[in-house]
């Protein structure tokens, strides 16, 4: 009975929370979000691109303000192409020259939506935003008649968390699902390697969200989850970019003066916390960004040096999220409301 | 079909301590050594002043706080196991509900986490609708919901498992007079299938009326079980006791003049009614409740 009843809560309660997030105004905050950036894409058209490359083949083509750019014949007989065309937004209120051609032009709007409006944005926006859901679902008086049936607390907690999640993975889809749909249709060109930026997205809320869990538990205020959680973000953005920073310059040669304590301090809370500037690597790894654009130079040092192990990197914030998880409950266990 | 066991819950030794203040130095005892049986069928009542300790018994009953120490068995079965909650209904104090829920909606999330199946619980929250006089609010949202419905409601939410032990923590607060016949019915109801109901109120008056047993704690100790009346009797007897050991031994003779017992040295007194007593309006075991009250705790 207690696992079928277990089933029912979490279903029950991520019901509840899609019901919640109706009724707060979050959905359908996300949803316009969504619907503004579905609607940039939609109003995108190229126009006049040439083909730089075919498939597989080395783009081999002249920036459009290169001197030689205007000896056409010498470009004909060389098979050189000059860079050409418009990527126009707005329905055409908003002309910008492509660097590239129409692919590359697509793959930066992409990479732009996914990176940094999902990736960092939404998942900050998500998180204050969805950190109400539980301390108000913890108040005392809400949750004293909950305690009260058989329902395993612990299967209370996963409902909620569920719920969220839910409720986020469906923005995520819609966010990305409509802006791929929209972009495809409206130049022809259709990334599905852009579709894996929605379960990424996912992965980095979910992480940082079962912190904000631990601190509704803990403390069942909404301020103390809002700002614990974004805290706790840029504490793990710092520890994660810091120790690339760190090994990529002794990985350099040029990080003698940083001591062995030091070193294993920054290594102990690079694998303890979670990665979230790795999971944005991934992010742009995902959409191939190292095909087009430079990354940063510490990114680039990490990888280049073997430093970077984005397995092992997924798999230890995994671990976090878990423990956190893991706490959370015992903590919700143990309190007396 | 409910498995009846001889008593609805069993309350043995329990103590509840809190700890507050810096590392947590002071200790509050909200429940100290407190035992109570409550045979199944039986309407429980649960009465003493505030901070006496009332709704955190509820509350260490219902698996909502956990005991210090104790045994605590419900409906049979003791007090880790939590499938028993699922024949218990609850009403809480001040109960809020998610505002955004529809009685309807908020029927089905309680009664499904109460192991009720879909079916049923569509069922139920219908009767149970109409029972509490909301079927016409049956798909409004709570926010817009009078405090006396949304008692009601809570009401309807508590029997949606259609428990067999029923647990209602000051039910009748803020209500008006027919949301309050409305609660005596249910009680009435719930005696007449023979099931249990733990009743926690200030309201003496109901106690006096609905309860076949009383407790009275006083700051987290059981003072007085019984059925309403023995609490009468006992306080009646009790006060005559005083009357008589505080009044000057030339008065009492005096009083007793030659009727008494000659034999014991004892006179014969009429004991009729509590210096206490009959104050405005009061009954009885108003007037005998009041008096456990004011005691100073032992």
């Amino acid at each position: 009975m207690t696992s079928n009843l277990a089933l029912v809560t979490i279903h029950q309660l991520v019901r509840d929370t899609f019901r919640q997030s109706r009724a707060q105004g979050v959905f359908w905050l996300l949803l316009g979000i969504s619907a503004v950036c579905i609607l940039l894409c939609a109003s995108v058209n190229i126009e006049g691109a040439q083909q730089l490359a075919t498939p597989g083949e080395n783009p081999d083509f002249l920036p459009r303000n290169d001197p030689r750019a205007g000896d056409r014949e010498t470009l004909e007989r060389d098979g050189v192409v000059v860079v050409g065309g418009e990527l126009t937004l707005g329905f055409g209120a908003v002309r910008v020259p492509l660097a590239r051609d129409a692919g590359n032009a697509v793959h930066a709007l992409q990479l732009a939506l996914a990176a940094g409006v999902a990736d960092t944005l939404g998942v900050l926006l998500a998180l204050v935003w969805t950190a109400g859901f539980l301390p108000g679902f913890l108040d005392r008086q809400s949750i004293s008649v909950l305690l009260a049936k058989p329902a395993p607390r612990w299967a209370l907690l996963l409902g909620k968390y569920a719920g969220v999640l839910a409720f986020v993975l469906l923005q995520g889809a819609i966010f990305v699902g409509g802006t791929w749909l929209a972009l495809g249709a409206r130049t022809g060109i259709w990334d599905f390697a852009y579709l894996k930026s929605a379960p990424l997205l996912l992965l980095h809320f979910g992480i940082f969200f079962s912190v904000s869990l631990l601190l509704a538990v803990c403390t069942r205020s909404t301020v103390a989850s809002v700002f614990g959680s974004i805290a706790f973000w840029l504490l793990c953005w710092g520890m994660n970019f810091g120790r690339h920073a760190l090994v990529a310059d002794v990985a350099a040669g040029s990080g003698a003066q940083f001591g062995q304590p030091l070193l294993g301090i920054v290594e102990f809370g690079y694998w303890f916390l979670p990665k979230p500037a790795d999971l944005g690597m991934l992010v742009r790894d995902a959409l191939g960004a190292q095909n087009f654009y430079g990354q940063p130079a510490v990114f680039e040092a990490v990888q280049a040096h073997g430093l970077f192990h984005p397995v092992m990197s997924v798999a230890a914030s995994l671990a976090f999220m878990v423990l956190i998880f893991w706490a959370a409950v015992r903590q919700f266990a143990a309190t007396d409301y | 079909m409910p498995r009846l066991t001889p008593h609805a819950f069993e309350l043995d030794h329990v103590t509840k301590t809190y700890r507050s203040g810096w590392l947590g130095r002071r200790v509050l005892r909200a429940l100290d050594d407190v035992s109570l049986r409550v045979s199944t069928g039986r309407t429980f009542g649960l009465v003493g002043p505030n901070r006496a300790g009332k709704t955190t018994l509820v509350k260490v009953l219902l698996s909502i706080t956990h005991p210090t120490s104790g045994r605590v068995v419900r409906l049979g079965r003791p007090w880790a196991d939590r499938s028993t909650l699922a024949r218990i209904g609850y009403v809480h104090e001040r109960q809020a509900f998610p505002g955004y829920l529809t009685p309807v909606q908020l029927l089905e999330l309680y009664g499904r986490l109460s192991g009720v199946g879909r079916l049923d619980v569509r069922r139920r929250s219908q009767e149970l609708l109409e029972r509490v006089e909301l079927a016409d609010r049956a798909a409004s949202p709570i926010a817009t919901f009078s405090k006396g419905m949304v008692q009601r409601l809570a009401l309807a939410q508590a029997l949606v498992n259609e428990p067999e032990l029923l647990v209602l923590d000051e039910p009748t607060e803020g209500l008006d007079l027919s949301a309050r016949r409305l609660v005596y019915e249910i009680l009435a109801e719930r005696r007449s299938k023979g099931r249990s109901v733990l009743l926690v109120t200030h309201q003496l008056s109901d106690i006096e009326r609905l309860c076949d047993d009383v407790a009275v704690l006083r700051a987290g100790r059981v003072v007085f079980t019984g059925s309403p009346s023995m609490l009468v009797d006992r306080e009646t007897s009790r006060a005559a006791k005083c009357q008589v050991a505080t009044a000057p031994v030339a008065q009492l003779v005096a009083t007793a003049g030659s009727a008494g017992d000659a034999a014991s040295g004892w006179p014969d007194l009429e004991l009729t009614a509590p210096p206490h007593a009959a104050a405005d309006g009061q009954s009885a075991f108003e007037s005998a409740m009041q008096h456990l009250y004011e005691e100073a705790p032992a």
